[in-house]
């Protein structure tokens, strides 16, 4: 599904990313942990299309190069980046833009809009399953949301969208025990021979509800260490330090 | 040089009472001696009206013909009374959703005992006003639909200067809420003097906005006067026009008035749209509010100046004003000088004003949800204009000025 080669990125002449390989395949689900500044969000904002970037090395998805795709076609095939940290949008209704954004990747996939009453089904089942007051998606887009509430409505727009590779930028940051329970379900609920999953996290702990099957350690913009889920358990007791 | 100086004759070749002739003709000197308004005065200072009417006009009549009109097309968006004007004429009202009684249309009844006014445009207005409509709602009567006024131009108004005088007065304890609609296909000045009159606990929402882009250059003074705890709210949402100057004077001359002056604005090409405010807080207690959003395109040029002023015996005065500009384009301008003249000392007055251009990492965030960068931008500018246009609280309404306020972005 996703493979990447020797990627270099670099922002304001300052590399970040020095050389990174992760290959994803259909149904897997990684986890990328590593400490702050390592480059965690800057390969995810890489993957979504995010303008700014200085690129090298080789980013294919589905067999075809990403990058001189625009972020919104990405979305339409189906990359989906839930946030570290979900922007605000004054003025704009929630659940209008949930249906404007499910649209426009229904009409690229060519089919046809989503009629209110099923779009309401489908609300209504998700904010059920991830224990989402439905009032706030009658409120502006994030704006005066709780980081909880921020984080959930984010694996919302993720369970409606339903993408093929989800991109989860520490989703867990912030999160109580009783809301990262929640999220793992969500996403594990989502999970599928299909399905593919890239989970950022700095602490072990959203893996103890989410089994990935490769752990990776980022740090200084390279991976430096790969394993299965035993390996977060290890970072957790060591620390990042002793990786390197 | 073009020159617009106006004859004498225009005026003195009709049968008026002299005292009319002398209002009118001092009133044209007046105009003569000051032309039309430049940078030079504090209430111009981001716009030459002067050049922009030199460069845009070759000639300007003040005579006015009011065809003959058949057929009207009314709104079918939301029940409604109406007036329909006709270059500013009184030309048929209907009012079949309300108690017929309680109602006074007519054509404005002139009268010649204005103060002299420094306002070249006011001046020119004294000269020439005949047309225009008078309304008085009766005591304790709340209207039961909304009034629109249709404010029609037909096409003889080319090139013609009009001068045009309004007057509303809502009675003790009446409310109604009005739609002053704008179809004019014509270039043209059209120059409107209006008088607002709240009575004691009076109410009034008036919405101000356009049925088309058009090339109307609008300038329109408003003073409104509010007495005893009544309720001024003025909603501007006339995107569309090619200028538009909205001059608004408020005198919050008893205790416990409210004043909210809101505005939402779509610009672009060369549009130029302007508010300018000054709320006088007269006597305590009263509160005022002003909020005025503008997204600029292309080489468009917002200006805002809004003035508050507390007199010393104006205490527990409430005034907040912002203003604030989406840029959409670095050839578009906005100005705003926002003004505080304060004599009461237990007063709670503030203002702010921002511009800047989209939120490149919003747009970012829509985009990784299968928006294009123009369907984003779209859905930011109605965001921003959002918390103007709540403040219409009918669902219809709002609607339909969604679907003008949409008309004129997917224009651009
Ligand atoms: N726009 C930018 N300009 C310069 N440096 C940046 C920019 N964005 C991020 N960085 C730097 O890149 C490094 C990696 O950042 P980031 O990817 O956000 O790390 P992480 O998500 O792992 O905490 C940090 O040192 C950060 O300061
Ligand atoms: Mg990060």
């Amino acid at each position: 599904m996703l493979e990447i080669k020797n990627l270099q990125v670099s922002i304001n002449n300052k590399q970040i990313i020095k050389g990174l390989n992760l290959t994803i395949k259909p149904g897997e689900l990684h986890a990328v942990m590593g400490p702050n500044g390592s480059g965690k969000s800057t390969l995810a904002n890489v993957l979504s299309g995010k303008n700014g970037y200085e690129i090298s090395g080789e980013l294919n998805f589905n067999g075809k190069s990403l990058k001189k795709i625009p972020t919104e076609k990405r979305a339409q095939r189906g990359i989906f980046l839930a946030f570290q940290y979900p922007l605000e949008i004054p003025g704009v209704n929630t659940n209008n833009f949930l249906k404007t954004s499910l649209n426009s990747i229904r009409k690229a996939k060519g089919e046809k809009e989503i009629d209110s009453l099923s779009f309401l089904k489908l609300v209504k089942e998700k904010t059920s399953e991830l224990g989402i007051d439905e009032k706030i998606l009658s409120r502006q887009l994030n704006v005066g949301f709780s980081g909880g509430e921020k984080k959930k409505n984010e694996i919302l727009q993720m369970k409606i969208l339903d993408p093929n590779l989800s991109i989860l930028d520490e989703t867990d940051s912030g999160l109580d025990i009783d809301a990262l329970r929640i999220i793992a379900k969500g996403v594990n609920s989502s999970r599928n021979k299909k399905k593919s999953f890239l989970v950022i996290t700095h602490y072990q702990r959203l893996l103890d509800y989410i089994k990935p099957d490769f752990v990776h350690v980022l740090s200084d913009g390279k991976i430096v260490k790969t394993g299965c889920s035993e390996l977060a358990e290890e970072v957790e007791k060591t620390g990042y330090k002793k990786l390197n | 040089m073009h020159d617009f100086e106006i004859n004498f004759e225009k005026i003195n070749n009709k049968k008026i009472t002299l005292k009319e002739k002398e209002f009118r003709n001092k009133n044209l000197k007046l105009f003569n001696s000051l032309g039309f308004p430049n940078k030079r005065l504090e209430n111009w200072k981001f716009t030459d009206l002067k050049e922009i009417i030199y460069r845009n006009f070759d000639q300007l009549d003040v005579k006015v013909a009011v065809p003959n009109i058949n057929k009207i097309n009314l709104l079918k968006d939301f029940d409604h009374n109406y007036i329909f004007l006709v270059n500013g004429n009184l030309h048929t009202s209907n009012f079949n959703h309300e108690e017929k009684s309680k109602i006074k249309i007519n054509s404005y009844d002139n009268d010649f005992n204005y103060p002299t006014s420094t306002n070249s445009l006011i001046c020119l207005n004294h000269a020439f006003a005949e047309n225009g409509y008078s309304l008085e709602i009766e005591k304790n009567y709340k209207f039961k639909k909304a009034l629109i006024i249709y404010n029609f131009f037909t096409k003889e108004v080319k090139n013609k200067i009009l001068n045009i005088k309004n007057k509303i007065k809502i009675n003790e304890n009446s409310e109604i809420h009005f739609v002053e609609y704008t179809i004019n296909e014509s270039k043209f000045i059209n120059n409107v003097y209006e008088h607002i009159v709240l009575e004691k606990n009076s109410k009034l929402k008036s919405l101000y906005i356009q049925s088309n882009k058009n090339e109307g250059y609008f300038y329109k003074f408003l003073q409104n006067k509010l007495h005893y705890n009544s309720d001024y709210l003025g909603l501007i949402f006339s995107s569309g026009l090619k200028f538009n100057k909205m001059d608004i004077e408020c005198d919050l001359i008893e205790k416990n008035c409210k004043c909210n002056i809101l505005s939402a604005l779509f610009l672009d090409k060369n549009e130029h749209q302007e508010i300018k405010t000054r709320i006088n807080h007269l006597a305590p207690n009263c509160k005022s509010f002003q909020n005025v959003k503008k997204v600029l395109c292309s080489k468009s040029k917002g200006v805002y100046q809004g003035k508050i002023y507390v007199k010393d015996n104006a205490q527990k005065t409430d005034a907040y004003q912002q203003s604030k500009a989406l840029l959409l384009s670095e050839n578009a301008e906005f100005d705003s000088k926002p003004e505080l003249e304060i004599y009461a000392d237990d007063v709670k007055c503030s203002h702010g004003s921002t511009s800047g251009s989209v939120d490149e990492d919003s747009l970012y965030y829509l985009m990784t949800r299968g928006l294009n960068r123009d369907d984003a931008i779209k859905l930011l500018v109605k965001g921003f204009l959002e918390d103007v246009v709540e403040f219409v609280k009918s669902s219809s309404i709002k609607k339909f000025v969604n679907s003008k306020l949409e008309d004129r972005i997917n224009e651009h």
